[in-house]
């Protein structure tokens, strides 16, 4: 380039400084892009509607009159929980599917591309969105878990599952157990669902290889395989909704710490797939 | 200002950009010109920083683009139509966007605005049209109020009368001092928007010139219609010059200019019914120009299979 052309050029344009990159800000778009969906109504309300009518449709129809106080409180308590919360762990699956669509949906439509060019360094993304997401569902779960606690007992009332109090032991830690189930398996999806990018793919490794394959695999005849199964991502979380761990493969705490390990194992792929591959 | 130093991306076997380099100087709208798979909108990407050069660098202001502290104010992109959510509005779409950076929703707002989507804005991008998915994209690109404005095939899906706003929206950013990079397969279009010129083929920079420098490379020729052309083209012969008659009476002459064909025939007293000078416009050029890739392309692929 000449001399001439140089001066010729106007002066560069600086751009504003007021506007900055930040982790509140992602979190706030991650909140936005949620809400602005339609699919997530949708979804969050066949969650909520299958959690909570599953159980108190099955708690209007127990009719089991017994003879009251003739099971042990801690074992009422187990059974009550596991009837009417039956429903709350079915309902994982639509919050699976949900957390999958959460990221595929912006590769199928192209919007991560967008989503990247606004936060480059990609993976702060990648922790907001499962921030947020996370959030909704223990909100959400947590509301919908106690109020159909509460709801249930009142129709159980006049059977033998009835009586079931917060205060009885453990009844408050397997009721946050279920909320954290259904929250562990909707990350889970999310985290499949940044790794493979596509939405039918990632629902049918979630269904297939994390939900199905490990059960169906107990019907081999090698006796290892029943030892490794309860480690496998879908199933460590089955201990934390029990109030009696003891008959369990997975004590309370060995749980957790599966459920922490599988998320590490998930997100740390994800994130280094995200840094990796191209957009 | 954009640097692209000897960039090379390769998926898998297919290399589709091939050791580039160019300089997008600000102050001035920037052409960037190649055939389809040309390897132009890996290029953009690459500025991005949504693909990963396999050699080479691509710098915005002297940085790598995932170094700034708010990208979107540095570089504003329009890389293709859909990076939008189709079941999302396009208020809600700008929205997130400019929460990651703190920007207002005055600012949503105004870009809206600029591109004439106001009255759609709470509609959802699925049901949008090709030009107003563009246009959705072009304020994506605006938002951050960029000093860098990278558009990939921004007319794409305008109408006559949003090609004009778009070219003069780009000719008055660039008037700001900012950056403005384009692609575009209207080459007819670049001349009318562009002054510089980045031309690619098959990976390759085939052109970085001016718009005019571009378009006058290939040689002027002047035209001729004269009853006693054969006279004429005797007179005219020389060095550097040649002369063909595509029919008979009509005279194409390179290498030189109209006013001296005119004045040689002046002087040997013959009598002309035509003379005009012809540019070859964007169009021919780049067909010439990148032809040649294609065919260079061939022999080396003819190469490699023996």
């Amino acid at each position: 380039m000449t001399a001439a052309t140089m001066t010729d050029s106007p002066a560069i344009f600086t751009p504003r400084s007021e506007y900055k990159l930040s982790g509140i800000g992602l979190l706030r778009s991650e909140w936005t892009k949620f809400w602005s969906l339609r699919s997530s109504w949708i979804v969050l309300l066949c969650a909520a509607v299958f959690a909570a009518g599953i159980g108190l449709a099955v708690a209007a129809t127990y009719s089991n009159v017994g003879d009251q106080g003739s099971i042990p409180a801690d074992l009422r308590a187990e059974a009550a929980l596991g009837t009417t919360m039956f429903g709350v762990a079915l309902s994982s699956m639509f919050v699976a599917v949900l957390g999958v669509l959460a990221i595929t949906g912006e590769y199928s439509t192209g919007s991560i591309r967008s989503t990247m060019s606004a936060a480059p360094k990609r993976l702060s993304v990648l922790w907001a969105k499962a921030a947020v997401f996370g959030a909704v569902v223990i909100v959400m779960y947590t509301a919908m878990v106690f109020v159909t606690f509460f709801a249930a007992n009142a129709l159980l009332s006049g059977t033998d599952l009835a009586g079931v109090s917060l205060g009885d032991e453990n009844v408050v830690r397997a009721l946050f157990g279920y909320v954290a189930m259904v929250a562990y398996l909707g990350l889970l999806g999310l985290g499949i669902g940044a790794i493979l990018r596509n939405s039918a793919g990632s629902i049918g490794f979630y269904v297939g290889v994390i939900m199905i394959l490990p059960n169906l695999a107990t019907l081999l005849p090698w006796n290892w395989v029943s030892d490794v199964v309860p480690y496998t991502p879908g199933n460590v979380v089955n201990s934390i909704a029990y109030i009696d761990t003891s008959g369990l493969d997975l004590s309370y705490g060995e749980s957790w710490l599966w459920m922490g390990i599988w998320l590490l194992v998930t997100y740390g792929l994800a994130a280094f797939m995200l840094k990796r591959r191209d957009v | 200002m954009i640097e692209i130093e000897h960039l090379t991306k390769r998926y898998g076997k297919k290399t589709a950009v091939n050791d580039l380099t160019f300089t997008v100087k600000p102050g001035a709208v920037t052409g960037f010109l190649g055939p389809n798979g040309a390897g132009k909108s890996t290029t953009m990407r690459t500025i991005m920083g949504l693909d990963a050069p396999t050699a080479g660098i691509a710098r915005v202001n002297g940085k790598h683009y995932s170094d700034f502290r708010a990208p979107l104010t540095e570089v504003g992109a329009l890389l293709e139509a859909k990076s939008v959510h189709s079941g999302r509005s396009a208020y809600k779409h700008l929205l997130a966007l400019a929460h990651t950076h703190g920007i207002p929703k005055r600012r949503v707002r105004e870009v809206l605005d600029t591109v004439g989507l106001t009255e759609v804005a709470g509609k959802r991008v699925g049901g949008f049209s090709l030009g107003m998915g563009q246009r959705l994209g072009i304020a994506v690109a605006l938002l951050g109020d960029p000093a860098v404005l990278i558009l990939d095939e921004p007319v794409n899906g305008l109408d006559p009368d949003g090609v004009r706003w778009i070219r003069e929206l780009l000719k008055g950013l660039a008037a700001e001092g900012r950056t403005v990079f384009l692609s575009s397969h209207l080459m007819s279009e670049l001349a009318q928007t562009a002054e510089h010129l980045i031309v690619i083929g098959q990976g390759k920079l085939l052109a970085d010139t001016t718009v005019d420098a571009f378009v006058n490379s290939r040689g002027a020729s002047v035209r001729v219609v004269s009853p006693e052309s054969a006279k004429l083209a005797e007179t005219l012969q020389g060095p550097g010059i040649t002369v063909t008659s595509p029919e008979s009476g009509v005279l194409l002459i390179e290498g030189t200019e109209a006013a001296v064909v005119g004045e040689a025939a002046a002087a040997h007293g013959v009598v002309l019914h035509e003379l005009r000078a012809e540019h070859a416009s964007l169009e021919d050029v780049f067909m010439e120009i990148t032809a040649g890739t294609v065919e260079y392309h061939q022999s080396q692929e003819g190469v490699a299979a023996k």
